[in-house]
């Protein structure tokens, strides 16, 4: 009870930031638990109903499973949004707790403080967002099974657990050694690289195997575990391809440019390119999927639409909603990215205030300083993005020859594109903040 | 004092003048009524108590901010009255600033840092190179053009800055607390290579410090109390 | 400081004359006060007397003859002994500034501004040293007493500026006593 106390005192007495964190997970802890309740609600209906809304696309078990699938995938762009809002103020969060340390508390008891805020704040989120869920099921279902109950309660109180885990492993680094804030050790990349190629592979791997000995009836089991690992590698090779073009780009461009504010990017992109990866990672996963959806509801559309077939229009309805409700996941994914996006771009500004106020100060204008700012997203994305057009186009097509029509082009290549417009645009909302960090009442020294 | 002769004239002309300023952050009074001249060439140290109003005077001297009431005559411009970017523009061409730290970008090595006012200006990376060389040299830290500032000594870093500020050939250089972060090996040098290229090149010079031994560097030196600045006793003297 | 102790390191470098001790000393010792020429003759007999020290021989170049005096082992040891010994750090306060402070405060006269005339005289004076020391040709001997002296001037300058915070205080101390 101690390190509650005392958690809520931190939280209490910190600065404007700590809370925008704090409000910040708690709305991804919300929209996590939202669509986890959303998977567990459609999961746990049985054989063939008749549901009146969506032209029946929740009727039969197949369809129900793929919505499952696509709820459960909407989680990867909310945990690259989680990841951006942990960021805020973490230099300060960090200090914070070596100080505690230094102060003579355990490294068992600063982990725990840190546990409990990160926890608390996801409980907020994820209590929220049951209560809202179940007002929300309850007129739709009369009398929903005791195990939707269940899965509600362990999707509710696993969020909050899992980002308490997640934010002290994170901290490991701050807690083994008080002084870890004044000289802050690289991780070894290698570890964790093991990791994130490792695991997904192993989950692929597997699913492979199920199908191997059980045959298609393993494919329920199979098919989410492919999906996952494919997305996890996918995720990684993004990550890398993202922080490879932007070292590259900011080393190119570093030596060679003339314009100063590329230069202040370029420079910046060359120091840290993982900073500018791990934001754009999930920007490049969002595209990839973008590009190869539109491109297969294109010709999924010509096809319907084509002189083959004739179908009823329920049919019709039925097709076309479907393909709209994945194309409204893939928006909602964007529009998560893009806030993770911009939150990653305000806490990067803030972090540097004092020093963009003396850069001000000593009469770098204040636009170069904002080009600045939105070329260290411009310049590592287009690359990345364009790979990311490439990769989405190749699933697509692929798709396309399998099903011998012809190629749609114009709208998925128009979607990096305005993928990559928004990305600015989301950058460019931390620019009125630029304002406010070149005060000179941040070059005083207290 | 046997300071390096200047010209009589030179000594009286101010080149910049602040009359009656005030300045009020939130609810504490920085500065009530503080008026100063800095003249042509001159090193002028304003020194007082931590929370004195030091660091708004040089901001408001400096175009950094705007005084809530008084005037800054710069260059018979009236510096409270510009536009924003003119402002900027004159602190990035005839002011140079250091400060405590901070005005060297993390992520640009020592030649580049010291070499942005110039691309700002827009000269060619190669020239801008050239020059800033030359002045890193000047200053003694030639061999660390491809350090970051990271990478460098605090005393390294802040005679970088001093490169930084006066690469220009700005007319007058704003020093808030230059050594402030230095042990006072490192200061000496800082203030030694300040004070010489100033005199060589003529440029006016106001620094803002705490401690008497900086101070010690200026030709002149008043005192700010409570946001109201004194003159030095031993310039008033002169004055009668 | 003792002039015996100096004359003794100065002639442990080599044997030297009177005269040649005054001026090395001045040299090495810059912004020290200048040693009288009598001073030194006067220390050189003693030393002598004390068998520190003794007569070489004596030099004329074309000149009036001059006693030349070389250190003895005695006055090794004794230069050693004094090298290595510490010197008492500030066994007694003699500070006129403070007397002044408080006399003025007894006679009722202006404390204050003395206070603030001080400190631009010493401010005059550590300007002074700091042109000094940055002068281009100032050698490492220059540089390391003028930093001595703006050291102990800064010093002052502190207990000054603190005394000047407080003298409301202390004149009501000094009023009540």
């Amino acid at each position: 009870m101690g390190d509650l106390r005392l958690a809520w005192l931190l939280t209490q007495g910190s600065d404007r930031r700590e809370w925008w964190r704090v409000t910040l997970t708690a709305v991804g802890a919300a929209l996590a638990t939202g669509f986890g309740l959303a998977a567990v609600a459609i999961a746990s209906v049985r054989g063939n109903v008749d549901f009146p809304y969506l032209n029946g696309l929740l009727d039969e078990p197949g369809v129900r499973s793929g919505v499952v699938v696509a709820l459960l995938l909407l989680l990867v762009p909310v945990l690259g949004f989680l990841g951006q809002c942990a960021r805020i103020g973490a230099v300060h969060r960090d200090r914070r707790l070596a100080s505690l340390r230094l102060v003579g508390a355990t490294a068992k008891q600063v982990r725990r403080i840190a546990a409990l805020e990160a926890g608390l704040a996801c409980l907020v989120g994820s209590a929220v967002a049951a209560v809202f869920s179940v007002l929300l099921l309850l007129p739709l279902w009369e009398r929903p099974p005791l195990l939707l109950w269940g899965g509600f309660a362990l999707v509710t109180s696993a969020v909050p657990v899992l980002a308490a885990l997640v934010s002290v492993i994170a901290l490991r680094r701050v807690v083994a050694s008080p002084l870890g804030w004044v000289r802050r050790v690289r991780p070894e990349r290698g570890g964790s690289a093991v990791l994130t190629l490792g695991v997904p592979a192993l989950l692929v791997g597997l699913a492979v195997v199920l199908v191997l000995v059980w045959g298609v009836q393993a494919s329920a089991g199979a098919f989410p575990l492919a999906v996952l690992g494919a997305v996890v590698l996918t995720a990684a090779g993004s990550v890398a391809v993202a922080g490879a073009t932007a070292r590259i780009t900011g080393r190119r461009l570093a030596a060679r440019t003339e314009n100063p504010a590329v230069l202040i990017a370029a420079e910046r992109l060359r120091t840290d390119p993982w900073a500018a990866a791990r934001t754009h990672a999930a920007v490049l996963l969002v595209a990839i999927v973008g590009v190869s959806f539109l491109g297969v509801r294109q010709m999924l559309l010509d096809d319907l639409n084509g002189p083959g077939y004739s179908r009823s229009p329920e049919d019709m309805a039925f097709y076309t909603t479907g393909i709209n409700l994945a194309g409204a996941a893939v928006l909602v994914a964007l529009a998560i990215t893009l806030s993770g996006l911009a939150v990653g771009a305000a806490e990067s500004l803030a972090t540097r205030r004092r020093g963009l106020a003396a850069q001000a100060a000593a009469g770098v204008p204040r636009a170069v300083l904002g080009r600045a700012l939105l070329l260290e997203t411009a310049l590592p994305l287009a690359p990345a993005m364009l790979l990311a057009g490439i990769g989405g186009t190749a699933v697509y097509v692929a798709y396309g020859l399998v099903v011998e029509v012809s190629l749609p082009l114009l709208l998925p290549l128009l979607f990096p594109a305005a993928v990559y417009v928004s990305c600015l645009l989301a950058a460019a909302t931390s620019l009125p903040l630029l304002r406010r960090a070149v005060r000179p009442s941040e070059l005083r020294y207290t | 004092m046997s300071s390096p002769p200047m010209g009589s004239t030179q000594q009286t002309v101010p080149i910049l003048a602040a009359r009656g300023l005030a300045k009020t952050h939130g609810r504490t009074r920085a500065l009530r009524d503080a008026s100063v001249e800095l003249r042509a060439g001159e090193i002028l140290a304003v020194t007082g108590a931590s929370g004195s109003g030091k660091s708004t005077l040089l901001h408001c001297l400096a175009g950094i901010v705007r005084p809530d009431e008084g005037s800054v005559v710069y260059a018979e411009q009236r510096l409270d009255q510009l536009p924003e970017e003119r402002l900027s523009e004159l602190r990035r061409t005839e002011f140079g600033v250091v400060f405590q730290f901070g005005q060297l970008i993390p992520e640009l090595t020592a030649l580049d840092n010291v070499a942005l006012p110039m691309l700002l200006a827009g000269t060619a990376r190669k020239d801008a190179h050239e020059r800033a060389g030359e002045w890193l040299e000047r200053f003694g830290v030639r061999g660390q053009e491809t350090l970051r500032p990271g990478e460098m000594s605090g005393g390294q870093s802040q005679r970088v800055s001093l490169a930084r500020a006066l690469v220009t050939g700005p007319k007058v250089v704003f020093a808030d607390e230059p050594t402030g972060a230095l042990d006072s090996l490192a200061s000496e040098q800082v203030m030694t290579a300040l004070v010489h290229t100033a005199r060589e090149a003529g440029t006016a010079v106001l620094l803002i410090t705490h401690d008497a031994q900086v101070a010690a560097y200026a030709d002149r030196e008043v005192w700010l109390r409570d946001g109201v600045v004194s003159q030095d006793a031993a310039d008033l003297e002169v004055a009668q | 400081m003792s002039t015996r102790h100096i004359l003794l390191g100065l002639l442990a470098g080599g044997p030297s004359h009177g005269y040649d001790l005054k001026r090395r000393h001045d040299e090495r010792f810059p912004q020290a006060r200048p040693l009288a020429y009598g001073q030194v003759y006067t220390t050189l007999q003693r030393l002598v007397r004390d068998g520190l020290a003794e007569v070489d021989g004596t030099d004329s170049d074309g000149g009036p003859e001059r006693t030349r005096y070389r250190s003895t082992d005695k006055g090794a040891k004794e230069l050693a002994a004094w090298t290595g010994e510490i010197t008492a750090p500030a066994p007694f306060v003699t500070n006129e500034i403070f007397a002044k402070v408080v006399c003025a405060i007894l006679a009722s006269t202006d404390a204050a501004g003395y206070l603030s005339a001080q400190r631009a005289a010493h401010m005059a004076r550590m300007r002074e040293l700091t042109a000094l020391k940055t002068a281009p040709d100032a050698d490492l001997a220059t540089v390391l007493s003028a930093d001595y002296a703006l050291n102990h001037l800064d010093a002052d300058l502190r207990w000054m500026t603190t005394t000047a915070a407080r003298l409301t205080t202390l004149t009501a101390e000094v009023d009540a006593a």
